[in-house]
């Protein structure tokens, strides 16, 4: 079987085996309600993962997503509040400020040369901040206010019970994968992951290919924020914390290595609903959030840990092989 | 001779020591006789204590080329620890010991598990550390039961944070003890030099017989050591313990050791400019008050700060490899 | 008909000494071109300024007859000229056929028409009959096969003509044969190849003429009747310097064994080898690219994992450990200097220091004045220039990283030095410097096994030498008069004198 195929195998396996153990050790996991509501709760990481893929497949890193959703909330939330502009320019704005997210991001990573980690780190702290800067405030106080707006509340609503975001979700999630697998620029996302060195020779320009996944994700960071405020009706000053994580957690499930040239967006759409599924889960145990975050926490960093050894056992059995081919060739040398 | 070596590693790095130089003088002239006092002085040690004591322990796996995400976490849970245990054990100076050696002990095994995870599995350390911080955030939660837990006494636990040793806080000492330490571990013992080294080339290590496995396990226990002494130190200063409590804390010190001339892809840094890179940030933000900036922008700054010096820092490097690629291309020459 | 290429008196010289001397060069089209000559004739960087990989400082290159400027790679290709590379250059994680069309992909609208593209690679495939398919992932494929995709990538762009840089190094007897006769059929389909190798027996084979470099000058240029293994040689060589360099040395020691090897393996790598160091001795291993010994090495050591054989230290079986290993008395210079051999930005002396601190230090610190004074004398003793131990290795001149890194072993009561290519990129200044060292080595006792691919070294330093070929253990010479032609034909594959094989 080809290492793509194996690999989706396991995410697909992993998920099935999760929601298998919710469903016979808690009740109502396997209702049309329940499935419906882990879509819509997978939807929001997915969508970003989406764009964070593409980043890790480069073998890069983008820390700044959920720091970037808080701030697209916000800004649009303040927008709303303070200027009520229609929703159409409302999502217009939270796109454009999503995408500028990137711009930056791509820009200090490719032109200033800073590590993508540290470079997305310190973003992180640049957009959080920008989430006080718009806070609205009265009379100095950080407020949460409502946001009435119907054309924005809608974007959290449902189509014959099928959220808004989840059809988003799938659509983007078919549009991602037909860029990685169908497009030119899919094809130099791999080959810069892969081997930078040699996509280079191979006279791709690897620092726009590096930029450019950055922009997407910006992008979709700019999408998701419009369904977080739709869905929440408010923008908070901690919306998004640790987003960032579970997104790339779920691009991690769903097999994209950290080494880069690996993985799809079938694997991580299979990564967000595993994730979803992990959460719905562990609330039905109705257990103190402590113990919520420490089980989800370490189911997430067994995941990670066999990742990584997978990843190990597979690179070691493809050297093998191309080893024991040459010897068997050779041996009537 | 190796005196001159110290001093030019700091000075080494002396665009950073301008940094602050320049940054201290302007906020002199800015705010005159209100910056540059003794009280505001202390003031700024006192705001870097908790951070600069950290600083002191994740400064080795910095130096390694890892990093370690998970120490605003640790330093919760084992604040959390700390207080929890003096609580439940009626507040007796056996209990803060008790309490503290604990929290320390848990700082020392999450230490363990980020290193074995990393040498064993090869995750990267950021991934990891970011895993694990959620964990060990859901264990101060389940300690604290996300209340805030007060502890006014005994006065040996208030002393920690809040005390005073010769007019100056106690906090402040530990930093300096702590500073201090980790300058003899780090410059005195076979242990520090091995950490430079397999920072710097990690293969060319384990080639000469270095157990580079241990090295790094033990450099994620000094971090997971500090963070927690350093949450215990904060949870003494705030008289509580809160899950919440060193939310953030992680970017403090990232930012004060890039600043401070620590390189990420390690082998370069010192622990005298990590603690001016913790100066230099309280003092930023000290500044930033003073001239009435908001906090609500002291990310953008921190952001700016960080990208600056590592820009610079990979700059310089581009620099440099340009002039191996030259020196490379003379090799070949002989090779051809 | 004119020449497909002609490089006319191209010149070129580094830091002010000449590497290459008016050299004339020209390939027919349709023909297989030898290119070859010693370690440093000037192979490489006449392929590197016909790439446009390095600027050339005179000559000119005529393409079809007519002049040419090649400036960067882009311009080579542009013309038809296609390299394959001795690391290859592909994208592992992708399949034959978006390696071969990667970077001139056939789409629309920034949608690649994979089909269209897979029909055109299966086309190149089956006109060749290379044994790879399109839609394979080029990680699972074995060397050999990664080659022939590179061999592909070339084609695909039409190449007129195609370098290839000692492309049997890594390859088995069986792959290296279908390599010839996709070789062959080029020839056929009129597409030119210059063939840089080392190994005589092909290059008899396969090419229509040879042209010998020596030294930066065209020594000769044969036509397929003139060439003969043995001539060539000595073209390549020289016979004044071969009369010179021949070692009268080579003996064998009565003094007790320290190593012996037996049935060493290595699935893949190497197989079933077997040899014995002595007390005080040097022993040079001689090989070409991809014969092994730099493994067998690193094996013994204990830096990488071996599948059968036993390695016996003073009687005793060795340890797999490299830190149990030093402590009796091992030490290790890696053939990859920068990246395994030092930390570039620690100092001479911390550097020195590293594998001295069971000495050096007391309680887990260290003995700050005894590190120091270490690091002075090492770089006194060994004349490291500057004489400053506080200067990070990485700003070191090549010899002079490598006397560091010798540095490291120096101090130590070294019972078995292992050093892998010695004095690769270093000035023959410095390379006299580290043969007196290891000389003087062996003179107090200490076993030294050299591995190296310079025949000069190899004859001057060795008290035996041992050929190996293709993972095994060829032949060894440890009497009689033995010259660089003799070590060069053992490399190969062929014996002119009776070499006596291990037992």
């Amino acid at each position: 079987m080809r290492q793509e195929n194996m690999r989706r195998l396991i995410s697909v396996a992993s998920l099935v085996v999760l929601a298998l153990v919710f469903g016979f050790t808690s009740s109502g996991f396997f209702t049309a309600t329940n499935i419906l509501s882990i879509l819509r709760e997978c939807a929001i990481t997915g969508i970003i993962a989406i764009g964070v893929s593409f980043v890790i497949i480069t073998a890069g890193i983008d820390l700044s997503t959920g720091a970037a959703v808080g701030f697209v909330s916000m800004l649009c939330a303040n927008f709303l509040y303070y200027y009520a502009l229609p929703a159409e320019l409302i999502m217009l704005i939270s796109i454009l400020a999503g995408t500028l997210c990137g711009v930056l991001n791509g820009f200090i990573v490719t032109k200033l040369r800073v590590p993508e980690f540290i470079a997305t780190l310190s973003t992180q702290y640049l957009f959080r901040s920008m989430v006080f800067v718009f806070a609205i405030r009265e009379s100095g106080v950080i407020t949460n206010k409502k946001i009435t707006d119907p054309g924005i509340l809608i974007m959290g609503g449902s189509i014959n019970g099928i959220y808004l975001v989840t059809i988003t979700f799938f659509a983007l999630a078919i549009v991602g994968q037909l860029i990685l697998k169908k497009t030119k620029l899919g094809t130099y996302i791999y080959a810069t992951g892969s081997n930078r060195k040699s996509a280079d020779l191979s006279g791709i320009n690897t620092d726009k290919v590096r930029w450019t996944v950055f922009i997407i994700t910006g992008f979709l960071c700019g999408i998701a924020a419009i369904f977080e405020i739709g869905r929440i009706g408010s923008a908070t000053t901690d919306l998004g914390t640790g987003l960032e994580f579970e997104v790339i957690a779920a691009v991690v499930i769903g097999g994209c290595a950290f080494s880069g040239g690996r993985g799809d967006i079938f694997g991580t759409a299979v990564g967000a609903i595993f994730m979803a599924v992990l959460q719905n889960g562990i609330l039905k145990y109705n257990l103190p959030t402590a113990a919520q975050l420490i089980i989800k926490g370490v189911v997430i960093v067994i995941m990670i840990v066999f990742d990584s050894v997978y990843n190990q056992y597979m690179q070691k059995r493809i050297q093998q092989k191309s080893n024991q081919d040459t010897q068997m060739a050779g041996g009537e040398a | 001779m190796n005196k001159k070596m110290d001093i030019k590693t700091i000075f080494g790095k002396s665009q950073r020591l301008w940094i602050l130089v320049a940054v201290m003088l302007v906020l002199t002239v800015l705010q005159p006789g209100v910056f540059l006092t003794a009280a505001n002085m202390k003031s700024i040690l006192l705001s870097i204590s908790v951070y600069g004591i950290m600083v002191c322990g994740t400064i080795f796996p910095i130096l390694l080329g890892g990093i370690d995400l998970s120490v605003g976490a640790v330093a919760a849970a084992a604040g959390a620890f700390t207080v929890t245990w003096i609580v439940d054990h009626g507040f007796t100076n056996g209990a803060v010991v008790v309490g503290v050696l604990g929290g320390l002990l848990l700082g020392a095994i999450v230490g363990v598990v980020h290193g074995v995870i990393v040498t064993r599995f090869a995750v990267p350390p950021f991934l990891i550390t970011l895993a694990t911080q959620n964990i060990v955030y859901g264990v101060a939660q389940l300690l604290t039961e996300n209340n805030v837990i007060a502890c006014m006494e005994p006065a040996s636990f208030a002393f920690l944070g809040g005390g005073r040793l010769l007019e100056i806080p106690f906090s402040i000492w530990i930093m300096f003890f702590m500073a201090i330490l980790s300058y003899i571990i780090l410059n005195k013992t076979v242990f520090g030099r091995n950490v430079y080294a397999v920072g710097g080339n990690a293969e060319a290590c384990r080639l000469s017989g270095v157990r580079s496995r241990m090295v790094i396990i033990l450099s994620y226990v000094a971090s997971g050591l500090t963070a927690a002494l350093s949450g215990i130190v904060l949870a003494s200063m705030n008289r509580q313990a809160i899950a919440k409590a060193a939310q953030g804390y992680d970017n403090y010190v990232l930012t004060a050791l890039v600043v401070g001339g620590a390189s990420l892809m390690g082998g370069e840094g010192s622990i005298l400019g990590a603690v001016w890179g913790a100066f230099l940030v309280g003092v930023i933000s000290n500044g930033l008050r003073l001239v009435g900036v908001a906090s609500d922008y002291h990310g953008i700054v921190k952001c700016i700060v960080i990208v600056a010096a590592v820009a610079l820092d990979a700059h310089v490097r581009y620099k440099k490899s340009g002039l191996q690629k030259s020196s490379s291309l003379f090799r070949k020459k002989e090779k051809a | 008909m004119a020449a497909l290429l002609e490089m006319k008196e191209i010149e070129k010289s580094f830091n002010g000494s000449p590497v290459l001397k008016k050299v004339d060069f020209s390939v027919e089209p349709g023909e297989v071109h030898a290119l070859m000559g010693e370690n440093g004739a000037g192979k490489s960087t006449l392929i590197k300024i016909l790439t446009g990989i390095y600027p050339k400082d005179g000559g000119q290159i005529y393409w079809n007859g007519n002049p040419v400027t090649v400036d960067n790679r882009k311009d080579a290709a542009s013309l038809g000229i296609g390299v394959i590379y001795q690391e290859l250059s592909l994208i592992p994680t992708l399949t034959v056929m978006q390696n071969v069309m990667l970077g001139k992909e056939q789409s629309k609208l920034g949608f690649v028409n994979a089909k269209k593209m897979k029909q055109k690679v299966t086309e190149l495939i089956e006109k060749y009959g290379f044994a790879v398919k399109a839609d394979e992932v080029v990680e699972t494929l074995t060397i050999a096969q990664r080659q022939t995709v590179e061999i592909l990538k070339a084609l695909s762009e039409e190449s007129k003509l195609i370098i290839m840089d000692e492309p049997t190094a890594s390859l088995s007897a069986k792959e290296s044969d279908a390599l010839f006769d996709i070789i062959e059929q080029l020839r056929k389909d009129g597409v030119s190849v210059i063939y840089i190798s080392h190994r005589l027996e092909e290059v008899y084979r396969l090419s229509d003429r040879l042209t010998v470099l020596r030294d930066g000058e065209t020594e000769a240029v044969l036509t397929k009747e003139q060439i003969n293994p043995a001539d060539v040689v000595r073209l390549m060589i020289g016979k004044e310097l071969s009369e010179a360099t021949a070692s009268n040395s080579l003996r064998k020691s009565d003094a007790p064994v320290r190593l012996k090897v037996d049935g060493l393996t290595k699935k893949g790598v190497f197989h079933n080898i077997g040899f014995e160091i002595h007390e005080g001795e040097i022993v040079g291993f001689a090989g070409l690219v991809g014969a092994g010994r730099t493994e067998v090495m690193r094996c013994i050591y204990g830096a990488d994992p071996y599948d059968a054989g036993t390695v016996e230290f003073e009687g005793k079986p060795l340890s797999k450990q490299i830190t149990k290993n030093i402590g009796i008395g091992f030490g290790f210079v890696p053939e990859d200097r920068r990246n395994q051999g030092f930390t570039p930005l620690l100092s001479i002396e911390k550097n020195v220091a590293l594998t001295n601190y069971d000495t050096l230090a007391k309680n887990g610190f260290v003995k700050a004045a005894a590190e120091k004074k270490l690091g002075v004398d090492m770089v006194e003793r060994l004349a490291i220039k500057p004489g400053d131990s506080q200067i990070p290795v990485g700003n070191l001149s090549g010899g002079n990283q490598q006397k560091a890194v010798l540095a490291k072993w120096l101090s130590r009561d070294l019972k078995l030095l292992i050093i892998d290519e010695p004095t690769a990129g270093i000035d023959i200044g410095a390379k006299d410097e580290i043969y007196k060292i290891l000389e003087k080595l062996a003179e107090n006792g200490t076993s030294v096994i050299m591995v190296s691919s310079d025949l000069q070294e190899l004859l001057r330093v060795s008290q035996r030498i041992i050929v190996m070929r293709k993972g095994e253990v060829f032949t060894e010479f440890s009497s009689g008069r033995i010259t660089q032609e003799d070590v060069l034909m053992a490399e190969s594959g062929i014996l002119t004198k009776e070499g006596e094989a291990d037992e």
